[in-house]
């Protein structure tokens, strides 16, 4: 039975994935569509096996900007989230700004931080990708430390607890919850702010210079093959961040 | 003719696979115009599985039910019946008199002969100055009460409840008895009601169907003999407890032992 | 009127952030490097000097003068306009992945087959930089041609924010076409309600609550989009182009991309505007504790 569902569950998206790269196969030779409009996934998949070793160069690039600000970000989002959790006023302060930030293409800020570096240093993108990853962070875990069941702090007053027992006992468990799922939605953010970094000029050497440039030679199925390269990377990041998640809550029920 | 008819009707739920729940088993029962027929039983005795048999809500697997010498899903599409259930169920996005005009509106009613059955509802229900109000601006009693509305807004001829007052604190509770006879007696609608509750099926009902679990059958049916006419009185009367002990006895020894109760409330909360 | 009181404070808390954001900048210029500060021989500290970091009254100032020596065009009016173009672009792609994401959550609320074959890829759609697709889309502009319709670049624009918009709105309708509780979906069902009639009256009205916010992510998603297409691709009119080009002159003229930085800021915030307008028009009649 439980075997049976997990089954369907495969392979019914398998099946639908598979008849999507068909279609798109079968409609690229059909209508003959121009490679500037889409390309084969045949093509793709060539390119891709073709040019492994530079999409991997260019991937590592981009990948490395990602974690940097991947780490950095979730390291001060949660101490700053502690301050928030303590200070009332400050968490009052910060949080309509981080909301408000969530509605606006912040990424845009790259143009203002490669002013601020030298335009051959690689941290304006990795301060890109801090801030964002910070702000994602900082707004979840703040609200797993704030958001306790009133119970649980009643519990605990009645044991004369203090307030970093609390915290430990009560605060804490309960946001960790919410930073993986902080996690989850900042990994492949990192990922896809890293790269709309690069549209921002400076060097030239991660995926999204190299999908630009191949796209302005017309060399369409190679672009393709470093979109592929970019997806192949979301998806590492993003089940990392899962794999973490199980690993650290494998004995709750959920 | 009778309102209710089921004939050696069964239920079971994953038939031939590990988790087989006999949840009724070759259940009759005769439900006549007017009566008023409670459902009683501990958990998982079917009572609930066998309200949502006569609903046409769960298809039987053995056996046969009739509403009005229908079948039940023809008396489904007839709109032969009002159910009402233990959360109230209204739309927080409609008004009280919108609600009650649901079912109306599905059945394609024009929108002045709507309103004007939802405020003669409200007038049953004695709360003709709340329609333009929202059901979470009222409280649980009230909402339950818009509830008892709309499942009759319909005038359909038997009215079926699962657990209606189970929610409700118990002055409330019998508060809504009271109401729950006056409306029906006043409307002469035929009842089959779920519950829990002891006394609330002895106050309330013409005969206990007395149910016990596995497999899910009725296991008695106590005639009450208070008479028609009920009150408060009702409730400080001899016989009011002299049948509250007939029924007590009755479910005596139905009481499944702790662990199975506990393996099909599973089931109950499907 | 308790309402009116906390939607102040919210405010004025809110101009006390933005006012602190202003004053760490300032002090930064103060106390910060003027070249930058170097720790183990990596660059973290950012200049403090006035063409890295300028003043934000210069930033303000900006604004009232002309975008280009000489040029009688002030460059509020550029900015204004810039962010009008983007704005637009943002609207279509809004309404677009609208009407995709609430079509695909119904299909997948309808036929079980096709929740459970296409979730898993929105799913996947999401953690995969589909952004990287902008270039690719934007370079049909002008060259696709289906029947005598000629593919516009603006319109690539917008269907890269069409691409960010319509995976939130469509996890938050399915969420909330779901939400119904069993017992309602009973009731109708003791009705003999047909499956449309639940869905309009009661499985979408339930799900309005899980659509709103949805709406808000689909909304920044689609400026995200836009910008992204725009400044990948140098998109002409829109406020990325303006950004690109005035980043560009930043060591002649450093104040000038920040005038375009904050009308994208402001674009954001007016799309997140409009959903939240439309929260206020659709939730004015629900339990207001759950609107927290």
């Amino acid at each position: 039975m439980k075997i049976l569902t997990r089954i369907k569950n495969i392979l019914v998206p398998l099946s639908f994935g598979v008849v999507f790269l068909l279609l798109w196969e079968g409609a690229v030779r059909v209508f003959d569509l121009k490679p500037y409009f889409l390309a084969a996934p045949s093509k793709i998949f060539e390119q891709f096996t073709k040019n492994t070793s530079r999409i991997w160069d260019a991937t590592s690039v981009s990948g490395t900007n990602a974690l940097v600000g991947l780490i950095i970000g979730t390291i001060l989002g949660i101490a700053m989230s502690f301050v928030l959790s303590r200070f009332s006023f400050l968490n009052q302060l910060i949080t309509p700004l981080a909301i408000s930030l969530n509605a606006i293409p912040i990424f845009v800020l790259v143009a203002v931080l490669n002013n601020m570096y030298s335009i051959t240093s690689e941290i304006p993108r990795r301060f890109m990708v801090t801030l964002v990853v910070y702000f994602i962070v900082l707004v979840n875990v703040a609200k797993g430390l704030t958001q306790v069941r009133s119970t649980h702090v009643e519990l605990m007053h009645s044991y004369a607890a203090s307030d970093i027992e609390i915290l430990r006992k009560v605060r804490v468990p309960n946001a960790v919850p919410y930073l993986f799922t902080a996690l989850k939605v900042a990994a492949p953010a990192s990922v896809i702010t890293a790269f709309v970094s690069e549209y921002f000029g400076g060097l030239q050497n991660g995926l999204g210079s190299r999908i630009t440039s191949n796209i302005a030679n017309s060399k369409n199925a190679a672009a393709w093959a470093y979109v592929l390269g970019a997806c192949l990377l979301g998806l590492a990041f993003y089940t990392v961040s899962i794999i973490l998640e199980k690993i650290t809550r494998k004995g709750e029920t959920k | 003719m009778s309102a209710v008819e089921v004939i050696g009707a069964s239920k079971i739920f994953n038939q031939g696979k590990t988790q087989q729940v006999d949840a009724l088993v070759d259940v009759n029962l005769t439900v006549d115009q007017g009566e008023f027929v409670s459902l009683i039983g501990p958990s998982g005795c079917g009572k609930s599985t066998l309200l949502r048999l006569i609903a046409n809500l769960l298809e039987p697997t053995g056996g046969s039910l009739m509403v009005n010498n229908k079948t039940v899903s023809q008396a489904r599409l007839d709109q032969d019946y009002g159910m009402a259930f233990q959360q109230a169920g209204l739309f927080d996005w409609r008004t009280v008199s919108k609600n009650i005009e649901l079912p109306l509106e599905l059945k394609g009613w024009d929108k002045e002969k709507r309103s004007a059955r939802a405020a003669e509802m409200l007038e049953l229900v004695k709360l003709p100055e709340f329609a333009d109000l929202y059901p979470w601006q009222l409280s649980g009693g009230m909402q339950q009460r818009i509830a008892i509305a709309r499942a009759l807004a319909a005038h359909p001829p038997l009215l079926l409840m699962d657990e209606p007052f189970g929610a409700l604190d118990e002055m409330t509770r019998e508060y809504m008895q009271g109401e729950l006879l006056r409306i029906c007696g006043e409307t002469a609608t035929t009842v089959v009601f779920v519950t829990h509750s002891i006394p609330e099926a002895v106050y309330l009902s013409n005969r206990v169907v007395v149910m016990s679990p596995r497999p899910g059958r009725i296991t008695s049916v106590i005639d009450v003999d208070l008479g028609a006419k009920r009150n408060e009185d009702t409730r400080a009367a001899d016989g009011f407890f002299r049948n509250i002990t007939a029924v007590r006895e009755a479910l005596r020894g139905t009481q499944a032992d702790h662990a199975s109760a506990n393996a099909i409330r599973g089931l109950e909360d499907r | 009127m308790k309402f009116a009181r906390r939607a102040a404070y919210r405010t004025a808390m809110f101009v006390v952030s933005i006012f602190s954001v202003v004053a760490i900048w300032e002090l930064y210029k103060i106390i910060g490097p003027q070249d930058g500060g170097k720790f183990f021989g990596v660059s973290v500290l950012p200049r403090a000097n006035n063409t890295a970091m300028p003043h934000i009254s210069t930033m303000l100032s900006r604004y009232s003068r002309p975008e280009v020596r000489g040029s009688d065009k002030k460059i509020w009016v550029v900015v204004l306009s810039g962010a009008w173009f983007s704005l637009r672009l943002s609207l279509v792609g809004f309404f677009l992945g609208t009407t995709i994401g609430v079509g695909l959550a119904i299909l997948m609320a309808r036929f079980k087959i096709v929740q459970r074959g296409l979730l898993p890829y929105l799913v996947m759609s999401q953690t995969v930089p589909l952004i990287a697709l902008a270039p690719l889309v934007v370079s049909w502009g002008g060259k696709l041609e289906i029947g005598s319709f000629v593919w516009p670049r603006w319109l690539s624009a917008s269907i890269l924010g069409t691409f960010l918009a319509f995976f939130p709105i469509a996890v938050g309708t399915l969420r909330g076409l779901s939400s119904a509780p069993a017992a309602a979906v009973e009731l109708m069902e003791s009705y003999a309600a047909s499956w449309k009639q639940t869905l309009f009256k009661l499985r979408f009205p339930a799900a309005v609550p899980f659509m709103v916010p949805a709406f808000k992510l689909g909304a920044s998603g689609a400026v995200v989009g836009v910008v992204v297409a725009e400044i990948s691709t140098g998109l002409k009119g829109g406020i990325g182009r303006l950004i690109i080009e005035y980043a560009r002159e930043a060591t002649g003229d450093p104040a000038k991309v920040f005038t375009a930085v904050f009308g994208a800021a402001a674009l954001g915030l007016i799309m997140a505007g409009f959903v939240a307008i439309s929260d206020v028009f659709f939730m004015r009649n629900r339990p207001k504790e759950s609107s927290i």
